[in-house]
């Protein structure tokens, strides 16, 4: 008995929203065998890494706050690859819109005011723009590829949150350590739940995917971006800038990780430390990609990876699974996505030998 | 001379992975494959490569171990886009981050525990020579890599394969029409890339840093595939490439090391410069000349033919 492929006419719309299950679930199921081979409990880290974190309530404010960064970042990802445009740099706007955020806590320390935190916002959404300008202004003017600027200036983000944290920035009461002070009140996220850690920012981020899910389903921005990704030439025909495009997805992009970058230092870290830059940017690559580049898929994929973080601090005290386990799971949903997306072009047909050479 | 020879010595040191790693890009890429996950394959040859030094001592079964481990690792990308058509751009991604993981789970039991440098390849007596160790001074990868550009070239240029190789990147419809098997061709690039890149993250523990670091190839696959575009694909471009990078992260260096005029600058911009300097270096390149021009013209694409 053979299999062979058959092109499908119209891609299945039923496949593009199971494949992203199927790949969760056979990650799931791969992995267990996977790291039982390799020595480590297999069901156990599957089931700590992917249950746990839903079955424990204790849990769930976790949950919450890991996806609230991965959505929003991953809200402007999916906008951007929709038009063909690939920032993976994500990661560094993020950083430097958490920069900006800190920037104007440390200015303002020793004022109050209801106006702080909003332009911490404003900053930080900034800041990830103009950082994502710079692979913009590279591609639209010297068809320089984005790829590779964007990633570079991530790496070179990183090594700004150590320049600026080690000298001018540095906490002066930090007893030597490279971080900032502490922010003031005026300048911290508030939580929303009394007791909680959950913050303002998880309301703006399933926020910020709904109205990204309206503006690219009903509007012509929407449009523009799903005609240039998917047909540049008719784009041009009907007169899209692809130019125009690549600024937009850009700005929004990073303006999105910027905002994620502000949300992340003015809630859970209060203050910037070196360890600020935690991956989301890269992670919100492989949510943008699980939540087909919808909006609202990426809730869902969001949350798929902030299961993983979760459970994989939970696997690390539990059974002792290195947090290293956590990435390797990632990437398998991202291997097992992009090979299902066969699925969606293609459909798989049985053939019994030569006897029914009709079928094929 | 007493200051050039040791800046020499260094910067060949440092250049030598991302010059392997590049060469095997270039292939690839050459191919018509662009596969953005040397930076992944590199870390798992790293470990793979300090595993193989760390348990026999024996640097080239760790190089060895390096270029398998790296090939398998192209595996997984060959069997994605090449099998299944699968997004290269996204694949090449997802390579990277797996390798991120997998090479720190290898990893964690080997932190903080040394290994042995990989020793020069030539006698003491001219390894250690004040003036001549700027040609002898090297181990064997360096001499691999001078040899290796040498091989891409004359393989591209002039060999019968290396014809065919190119034309299944130029055209693969064409190249398939006419009974080239397009998927062998690339499946067996991909495996070449992988395998040099893992030599080259192997270079790391054995050539740079005796002990292992998580991600500690620290973005130079990365720099490596932009080198590739640098060069626009000719392997003698690599090499002058690849050495410029050396340069820079020597200046790094001696910058760390204190004294003189280039610890005025705050080591922070130092290591922030060689990704600074890619972003020039391809802000120069495509100013001069369009440097798409000699670009594969189905790289990334994936091959479809009409059956």
């Amino acid at each position: 008995m053979l299999f062979r492929l058959e092109k499908r006419r119209e891609p299945s719309q039923l496949m593009r929203y199971l494949t992203p299950v199927a790949a969760v679930v056979l990650t799931m199921v791969v992995g267990a065998i996977i790291f039982s081979l390799i020595g480590y409990d297999g069901i156990g880290a599957v089931r700590e890494i992917f249950l746990t974190p839903l079955t424990n309530s204790y849990k769930w404010q976790d949950l919450g706050v890991k996806a609230a960064p991965l959505i929003i970042i991953g809200v402007g990802l999916s906008i951007a690859y929709r038009a063909n445009v690939w920032n993976i740099g994500a990661e560094g706007q993020y950083v430097v819109g958490g920069l900006a955020g800190t920037w104007v806590a440390l200015a303002t320390h020793g004022l109050n005011g209801p106006w702080i935190l909003p332009l911490m916002v404003l900053a930080g959404v900034l800041g990830g723009m103009a950082y994502a300008a710079i692979p913009a202004l590279l591609r639209t003017r010297l068809n320089v590829n984005e790829i590779l600027t964007s990633l570079m200036l991530t790496y070179a983000s990183v090594q700004l949150i150590y320049y600026l944290i080690r000298a001018p920035w540095k906490d002066p009461m930090g007893m030597g350590f490279p971080q900032t002070r502490l922010f003031a009140e005026a300048a911290r996220l508030p939580t929303i739940l009394p007791g909680t850690i959950v913050h303002l920012g998880v309301p703006i981020a399933v926020l910020v995917a709904l109205v990204a899910w309206f503006i690219m389903s009903r509007s012509v921005f929407g449009y523009q971006m799903r005609v240039v990704g998917t047909a540049p030439h008719a784009a041009r025909y009907g007169g899209f800038s692809e130019n125009k495009t690549i600024w937009l997805a850009m700005l929004v992009s990073g303006g999105l990780a910027g905002l994620a970058g502000v949300l992340e230092v003015a809630g859970p870290f209060q203050r910037m430390v070196p360890g600020f830059p935690t991956n989301y940017g890269f992670t919100a690559i492989i949510v943008a990609f699980l939540g087909r580049l919808n909006p609202l898929g990426v809730i869902f994929a969001g949350l798929v990876m902030a299961i993983t973080f979760v459970g994989g601090e939970v696997a690390q005290t539990t059974i002792g699974l290195p947090n290293a386990a956590t990435g390797i799971f990632q990437a398998m949903v991202l291997f097992f996505l992009l090979g299902g997306d066969l699925l969606v072009r293609y459909r798989v047909r049985r053939v019994h030998g030569a006897a029914a050479p009709g079928t094929a | 001379m007493e200051i050039i020879i040791p800046i020499i010595v260094t910067l060949v040191f440092a250049a030598t992975p991302i010059l392997l790693a590049a060469l095997g890009e270039l292939v690839v890429e050459k191919s018509g494959v662009l596969n953005l996950g040397v930076e992944g394959m590199m870390l798992v040859g790293a470990i793979a490569g300090f595993a193989g030094q760390f348990y026999t001592g024996n640097p080239y079964f760790a190089l060895l171990c390096g270029a398998m481990a790296g090939a398998a690792t192209s595996i997984i990308f060959g069997f994605l886009t090449l099998s299944l058509s699968a997004n290269q751009t996204a694949t090449g991604l997802a390579l990277t981050i797996f390798g991120t993981g997998f090479s720190a789970l290898a990893g964690a039991p080997f932190s903080a525990r040394p290994i042995q440098l990989m020793g020069p390849l030539f006698p003491a007596e001219l390894a250690s020579h004040p003036v001549l160790r700027v040609v002898f001074g090297y181990s064997a990868p360096v001499y691999f890599s001078f040899f290796m550009v040498f091989a891409v070239w004359y393989f591209l240029e002039k060999t019968r394969p290396g014809l065919i190789l190119r034309a299944v990147g130029e055209n693969d419809l064409s190249a398939h029409s006419i009974g080239y098997s397009v998927k062998l061709v690339r499946y067996l690039a991909v495996l070449f890339g992988g395998a040099m890149a893992g030599i080259a993250g192997a270079c790391f523990p054995l050539l740079l840093t005796p002990q292992w670091a998580e991600r500690m190839t620290a973005g130079r696959g990365w720099i490596a595939v932009a080198l590739v575009v640098f060069a626009s694909w000719r392997p003698f471009r690599l090499l002058g490439g690849a050495y410029l990078f050396g340069l820079v992260m020597t200046m790094e260096l001696y910058a760390k090391a204190g004294g003189g005029p280039l610890s005025a600058i705050p080591s922070e911009l130092w290591a922030a410069l060689p990704y600074l300097a890619t972003i020039i270096v391809l802000v120069l390149i495509s100013i001069r000349r369009d440097a798409s021009t000699n670009a594969p013209a189905c790289l990334g694409k994936p091959f479809l033919p009409t059956n």
